[in-house]
């Protein structure tokens, strides 16, 4: 994999998500009923990030889960290496509540899809809200996003990879061959 | 991402630490969704898991069954006491007419021990062993180091020491292949009617002194004793049983501070374990069997995910 | 029938000459170098004559087993292996206890005439150690030998009795050593794989114990007693003392016993064949048998030829039967194992599949090339190849531990009493 091009910096990251942030709260003016899940593994860290950032704007404390999509993937019987299956933690009751559920980059929608066939069977939210750092296009389900971040059109060998400061040590997007 | 490499379960021997290491971590992802208020993912969907018992068991066949079932499989048993092996069908018969359903997985549990070898050659299905004769019963081996690895935090070179009728336990054999693996030193502690010939060759200290190997121990893994032992003057009265390998209060008082007690139950009590330590030891006990669904869970999930051609 | 073999390589129990034979209807007329003749000649350059070879212990699985073996295909397979004369145990189904089954038998084979076949007839009524079957009448009706093969006779007196008896009426006592308590339920030897694989496992001692018995009973008596299937280094120190000692015992192994080790058993993921009784020892056995087969502790080797029907076969290795074929690899497994291991001489190897067999069972006439001797005698390709598979075993029964190993020394031609049974149809 060769790296073509950084299209967006740590910087241009953090005001997307503070933008981001303010549209979360401006959509869902009863902020007490917004949960946010995060999917593993990158997911699970910007929701973390906009817990912090909506708790700065808002003063209110939102629960977080993190959602492990693996087991209810549709692929599973087909890839070749196994994929760990890391932690499902929703420690609240999504009943009746506003789902804000965030992914890095939104592709074919299979993983969101997965996504909210598992939240389903944690409870009957009133409302799930798709939020997504990139959204590169080629879907192959009809799903699209509530909150992007920003759209990236991408030929179908491309990969978006979106790198953050907690696992990555870095914080960047680039745009990769195959 | 992890690779997985081994289609059949059949026994600890067969795996690396590695592969021990993948099964625990999975299993610990797998425990959560027990807890959880729909205890069902959809990981297997699709997927036929054949549970075929030549002998029977309850506690482990319901355990597998559940752990099919939360991964969203569909499950069949099959018990050979009520089916045709009594009129003379053999076990390799049975194997190829439930190979025509196309079963992704089959459980067997067999009193034969590595009869599995040979099974494995009628069918396309992924064999897990869960039990064959007196050989290995991996998932229990895999649920005790899993519960030692939670309760202690690491399995690195521990004291281990495994008390009573080792000669007929294939539980004994597996936690033997598989602490070893993580540098255990294992104690292995009974009548000397019922520890294995030559079996210091397996690397392990034996010892007929129940009161000084627990002071080192790190976890204590009971046996169960069948009754039918006595018939065969194994050993001669349960009371001298009692008397030198039964986990009493006076013994309890002896081990380590935080050393485990497992056993992988059904307990007789007062033979191997005192009924008056039953409030202590009996709550670790049953959280194995907790703990067992989780194992299996990721037993199934990483032979019946497996890529197959068919 | 008259033919001659010209330029053979014959290896008696004493030498090894170079000559042509000369054979006449069922004897061997002339033995000389340069026979010239209008007969038919089969050219032997470069090859090896051996006595047919007598095989004192089989299984044929007649009366009973028709699956698993019977006269027609069991004589085939041992005309293949370069046997002319075989003895079959009597633990069949019903056990050959009586005079009437011993002539069936012989009759029936004769009618066959591939393989001269010798019921060896059981030591006691239905093989139960309890009475005594009819050592004289079984004497007449063509038995050398008796035995409960299969079972130790478990009663001491019982068995003291049947050697006693046995003396007077000139049959050889064939004893199978094992003491049924420490081996019931056992699957293989007893040591390190049986323990960390959990089989039921048999003792060694459980044969060295009955060996011991045995030989003292016949040792007090002053009979003649032979040990059946030794596989144990503990049974041949007994013997070897006891013939020191001037007992008439003899002795007899099989190429499993100095071919296979447990580790084999597991190597071989427990296929059921490699479960066989006597079990399968170690290392320090193959070694020590070698051993005694050298010294003459071991006065020959037998097959154990222990057909299975497919289905018996086909199980868990705790559950399938003991016991495989042997007839097809005897030479080429023992030629192997033991002249190319440097263990025997040619010589040696003759005296333990022919000269040996006759002597220790009296029959005469047989075991050794010689002039007015029965025409009984095999070519054999020392130097040629062979791999036992599904395909090319004549036996019915295709279960044998040598399943694809590569064994050497052929056997080309099979002649017994004169007429040739067995021609490799490579050679025609």
């Amino acid at each position: 994999m060769t790296q073509k091009a950084k299209i967006i910096t740590d910087i241009e990251i953090k005001r997307m998500l503070y933008r981001l942030g303010h549209q979360v709260l401006e959509k869902n003016l009863n902020s007490s009923e917004i949960v946010l899940i995060g999917i593993q593994t990158r997911g699970a860290y910007i929701a973390q990030r906009l817990k912090k950032i909506i708790q700065e704007i808002d003063g209110i404390d939102i629960p977080l889960g993190v959602l492990d999509i693996t087991l209810y993937r549709d692929d599973l019987t087909t890839i070749g290496p196994k994929p760990i299956v890391k932690e499902t933690k929703i420690a609240f009751d999504i009943k009746g509540k506003t789902v804000i559920l965030i992914d890095d980059v939104l592709f074919t929608g299979r993983t969101v899809r997965a996504a909210l066939d598992e939240i389903m069977d944690f409870g009957r939210p009133k409302k799930v809200e798709l939020l997504v750092l990139i959204d590169r296009g080629h879907r192959e389900l009809p799903i699209r996003a509530d909150f992007v971040g920003k759209n990236i059109p991408t030929a179908e060998g491309e990969m978006v990879e979106v790198k953050l400061q907690e696992i990555d040590n870095k914080e960047e997007v680039i745009i990769a061959e195959k | 991402m992890e690779k997985w490499s081994k289609k059949h379960l059949l026994g600890i021997k067969d795996l690396s630490r590695r592969e021990i290491d993948i099964i625990l971590e999975l299993s610990a992802s797998f425990k959560e969704i027990s807890k959880r208020e729909v205890k069902k993912v959809p990981a297997l969907r699709g997927k036929t898991i054949v549970n075929i018992f030549f002998e029977n068991s309850t506690r482990t066949r319901m355990s597998f069954e559940l752990a099919a079932k939360r991964l969203s499989a569909d499950v069949v048993n099959f018990q050979s006491s009520a089916s045709s092996l009594n009129k003379g069908e053999t076990i390799v018969d049975t194997i190829k007419t439930l190979e025509a359903y196309h079963p992704d997985i089959m459980v067997i549990r067999i009193s034969s021990p590595a009869a599995l070898y040979l099974l494995q050659k009628y069918t396309k299905a992924s064999i897990v062993n869960c039990g064959d004769g007196k050989n290995e019963h991996p998932t229990q081996a895999l649920l005790d180091m899993f519960t030692v690895k939670e309760k202690l935090g690491t399995l690195e070179n521990l004291n281990v020491l495994i008390v009573g009728d080792v000669l007929h336990s294939r539980v004994a054999r597996s936690n033997i292949f598989g602490f070893q693996k993580y540098g255990a030193k294992i104690t292995v502690c009974g009548p000397t009617t019922m520890i294995p010939y030559d079996f210091e060759n397996m690397g392990v200290d034996i010892t007929y002194d129940f009161d000084t190997a627990i002071k080192k121990a790190d976890v204590i893994i009971m046996l169960r004793i069948q009754n039918e032992r006595l018939k065969s003057s194994f050993f001669p009265t349960i009371r001298e049983y009692v008397d030198k390998f039964s986990l009493t209060e006076e013994r309890y008082k002896l081990r380590k501070k935080n050393a485990l007690i497992l056993h992988p139950g059904p307990v007789n009590w007062d033979v191997e374990i005192s009924s008056a330590l039953k409030e202590k030891v009996h709550p670790l006990i049953l959280e194995q069997a907790e703990n067992g669904l989780a194992v299996r869970m990721g037993v199934l999930y990483l032979v019946g995910t497996e890529k197959r051609s068919l | 029938m008259k033919f001659i073999i010209k330029n053979a390589n014959i290896v008696n129990f004493d030498s090894i000459t170079k000559a042509d034979i000369l054979i006449e209807n069922t004897k061997i007329k002339r033995i000389a170098q340069k026979i010239e003749g209008k007969e038919k000649t089969i050219n032997a350059d470069g090859k090896f004559i051996f006595p047919g070879i007598i095989d004192l212990h089989a299984h044929l699985r007649i009366p009973g087993d028709g699956q698993a073996e019977d006269l027609l295909s069991g004589s085939k397979a041992a005309a293949k292996g370069g046997i002319t004369t075989l003895f079959c145990m009597p633990n069949t189904t019903p056990s050959v206890d009586n005079e009437g089954l011993v002539k069936w038998i012989i009759e029936e084979s004769e009618k066959i005439n591939i393989a001269k076949i010798i019921p060896i007839a059981a030591i006691t009524k239905d093989r139960e150690g309890k009475t005594l079957t009819e050592y004289n009448a079984l004497k007449n009706a063509g038995c050398l030998a008796v035995s409960d093969d299969g079972c130790s006779v478990a009663d001491s007196l019982i068995f003291r009795r049947a050697l006693e008896y046995a003396k007077m009426t000139g049959l050889l006592v064939i004893s199978h050593c094992e003491d049924p308590s420490l081996s019931a339920g056992g699957a293989m030897r007893e040591g390190f794989i049986s323990s960390k694989y959990g089989i039921s496992a048999i003792a060694s001692i459980s044969e060295s114990i009955i060996v011991y018995r045995d030989v003292a009973i016949a040792q007090y008596l002053d009979v003649p007693i032979h040990i059946a299937h030794i596989s144990t280094k503990n049974s041949l120190e007994i013997i070897r003392k006891a013939k020191k000692e001037g007992a008439s015992v003899t002795a007899e192994t099989c190429p499993h016993y100095f071919s296979f080790t447990t580790e084999d058993i597991e190597k071989h993921k427990f296929d059921s064949n490699f479960k066989v009784n006597p079990p399968l020892g170690d290392m320090e056995d193959i070694k020590e048998i070698k051993k005694a087969l050298k010294d003459g502790t071991i006065d020959c080797i037998a097959t154990d030829h222990a057909p299975h029907s497919y289905a018996s076969k086909e199980q868990p290795f705790e559950t399938a039967p003991f016991g495989f074929i042997g007839f097809e690899t005897l030479f080429s497994s023992s030629y192997t194992a033991l002249v190319k291991g440097n263990i025997l001489t040619l010589e040696q190897l003759s005296e333990k599949l022919s000269y040996n067999p006759a002597k220790i069972t009296g029959l005469k006439g047989y075991g050794e090339i010689k002039e007015g001797n029965f025409a009984d005698l095999i070519i054999v390709d020392l130097e040629k190849k062979w791999s036992p598979s599904q395909e090319n075993i004549v036996s019915k029964s295709k279960n044998t531990p040598f399943l694809g190993k590569e064994l050497q020394g052929v056997v080309e031609y099979t002649i017994n009493n004169g007429n040739i049974v067995f021609e490799n149809e490579d050679i025609r």
